[in-house]
């Protein structure tokens, strides 16, 4: 059922291929702001941010067209999208109580990192990846 | 010599060790099978690293060629005079040789490093209770100093090295529930190191499973990273031909398929290598910055899943043996015990015969 205006989209964790479906387009978190993928995209290679990969028009195959992402990596191609992520989940099974702990820590984290830039990055991450979760859930 | 009880006694203890062996041997075939499901889950993600790995590299030079500096510090080759050395090895026993060889690969290694510095992170109980029982364990002090730019108090943790080869790090129960969290700790660590020129190479031992077949314990090289995707092996220990057939028996005889699914993932060689111009959204440095460890956590993941893997199948292997032995003895012992009792019956009839000749 491939078709012009379709793109397959490919999902990969570190454990195994969450997603390997068709979509209309798809919805991603870079590293530096959103960007949406419609076929016929550029050939790009980015770095993925922490947020949700939401897919429109998905094929009947996908129980769920959003998913919470968090860090990796995307490949685009004219038909296809391959999504690298290092960490994905879909929003219902998001822990929500876990997310808030984690910001928690990420302020502390972020106090105390002083002039060590390698700490502050780290409390960053640590927080986008938490609040990002904490939006997805609830929607 | 041994009467009957005596003997019925030793058959029925050997027939619960092997109601145990068994056990065993069916417990292991079932994790096997789970680990190498895993295994194989992993390999997409792993590929398709390093296969965007390999063509970012060649496109981009690995020196700057305005300023001539490393694009990344990861490709630093630098003279090997301190080593970090990852031993991955099972946490429990009842797993035949694996334990022993891959602590014979580490110590083979070891007696190849002369006067270098060695730091050991060993992965897995059975790896590091003798590891540390061999080695000093490493030492870490707090130093105070002043911070130059603003005279305030600073706290170091400096290294104490008391011997040439030591034990750093340990990490209970990483492989009970292998989780790639746990791993990319563990690769950002490792990096952390590699970059603050606290180690000059990284190496890794660990059970290489491609099947039950095709499996060697290996000593690869992961840092510095020269050609991504390929691995550096510069060690192995291939198991004998008899070796290979009992596995291959006793994993047919389990249900598993001894030769592995051999996938050519041609869509993960392709991730990332399209022959066109890639608009890189990031500077390739700082796509290099996040593929480096992602690479490195991947490498970690996918030894410490084969190994998991391989284990199981050497303790399947094993306790088959071991059932067979038992199996063995109890023949063995039933049989002298028949011979004993049968003996004692015809002394018995001639001490009744003669008794009766007697009179």
């Amino acid at each position: 059922m491939a078709s012009e205006n379709q793109l397959h989209v490919t999902l990969v964790t570190p454990e195994r291929i969450l997603l390997d479906t068709l979509a209309a387009s798809v919805d991603l978190p870079s590293r530096t702001g959103r960007i949406e993928v419609l076929p016929g995209h550029a050939p790009l290679l980015a770095e993925l941010g922490a947020g949700d990969v939401t897919l429109h028009g998905a094929g009947s195959g996908a129980e769920t067209s959003r998913w919470n992402v968090s860090w990796g990596f995307v490949e685009v191609l004219p038909d296809r999208v391959t999504i690298l992520a290092n960490d994905a989940v879909a929003p219902s099974a998001i822990n929500v109580a876990a997310a808030r702990e984690q910001i928690e820590r990420a302020h502390a984290q972020w106090n105390a990192a002083g002039d060590d830039a390698e700490a502050y990055e780290a409390a960053n991450r640590l927080l986008d990846e938490a609040q990002a979760r904490l939006a997805s859930a609830e929607g | 010599m041994a009467n009957v009880l005596d003997l019925r006694r030793r058959i029925r203890s050997v027939k619960s060790t092997r109601q145990i062996t068994r056990a065993m041997k069916m417990v292991s075939a079932a994790k096997l099978r789970r680990a190498q499901e895993r295994a194989l889950a992993a390999r997409p993600y792993a590929e398709r690293i390093a296969s965007v790995l390999a063509s970012l590299k060649r496109r981009i030079e690995v020196l700057d060629p305005e300023t001539g500096n490393l694009r990344h510090p990861l490709f630093a080759v630098r003279p090997e005079k301190r080593i970090l050395l990852v031993v991955v090895s099972g946490d429990k026993g009842f797993a035949g040789a694996f334990n022993t060889n891959i602590l014979k690969a580490s110590y083979h290694f070891l007696s190849l490093c002369d006067d270098r510095e060695v730091d050991i992170e060993p992965i897995g109980r059975k790896a590091r209770d003798p590891m540390r029982r061999r080695y000093p364990l490493a030492a870490h002090e707090e130093v105070q100093t002043e911070n130059p730019a603003d005279g305030e108090p600073l706290t170091r943790r400096v290294r104490n090295r008391k011997s040439r080869v030591e034990v750093v790090g340990d990490h209970p129960g990483m492989l009970e529930k292998l989780t790639h969290a746990a791993t990319r700790e563990l690769a950002s660590e490792i990096i952390r190191r590699y970059t603050h020129e606290e180690i000059d190479a990284c190496y890794l031992v660990y059970n290489e499973f491609k099947s039950v077949i095709q499996q060697r314990v290996v000593t690869e090289r992961l840092l510095p990273l020269i050609e991504p995707g390929k691995a550096v092996i510069v060690g192995a220990i291939e198991p004998t031909e008899e070796e290979r057939q009992h596995a291959a028996t006793v994993a047919a005889a389990a249900g598993i398929s001894p030769f592995g699914e051999e996938t050519r993932d041609t869509e993960a060689e392709q991730f990332g290598t399209a022959e066109v111009d890639y608009i890189y959204e990031q500077p390739a440095p700082e796509l290099l910055d996040g593929l480096l460890p992602s690479y490195v956590a991947a490498m970690l993941f996918h030894a410490m899943a084969e190994s998991v893997a391989a284990e199981h199948a050497a303790r399947m292997t094993a306790m088959d043996a071991a059932t067979n032995n038992a199996s063995d003895m109890i023949d063995s012992l039933t049989l002298h015990m028949n011979r004993v009792r049968q003996a004692a019956i015809t002394k018995e009839i001639i001490e009744i015969v003669s008794g009766a000749a007697a009179l």
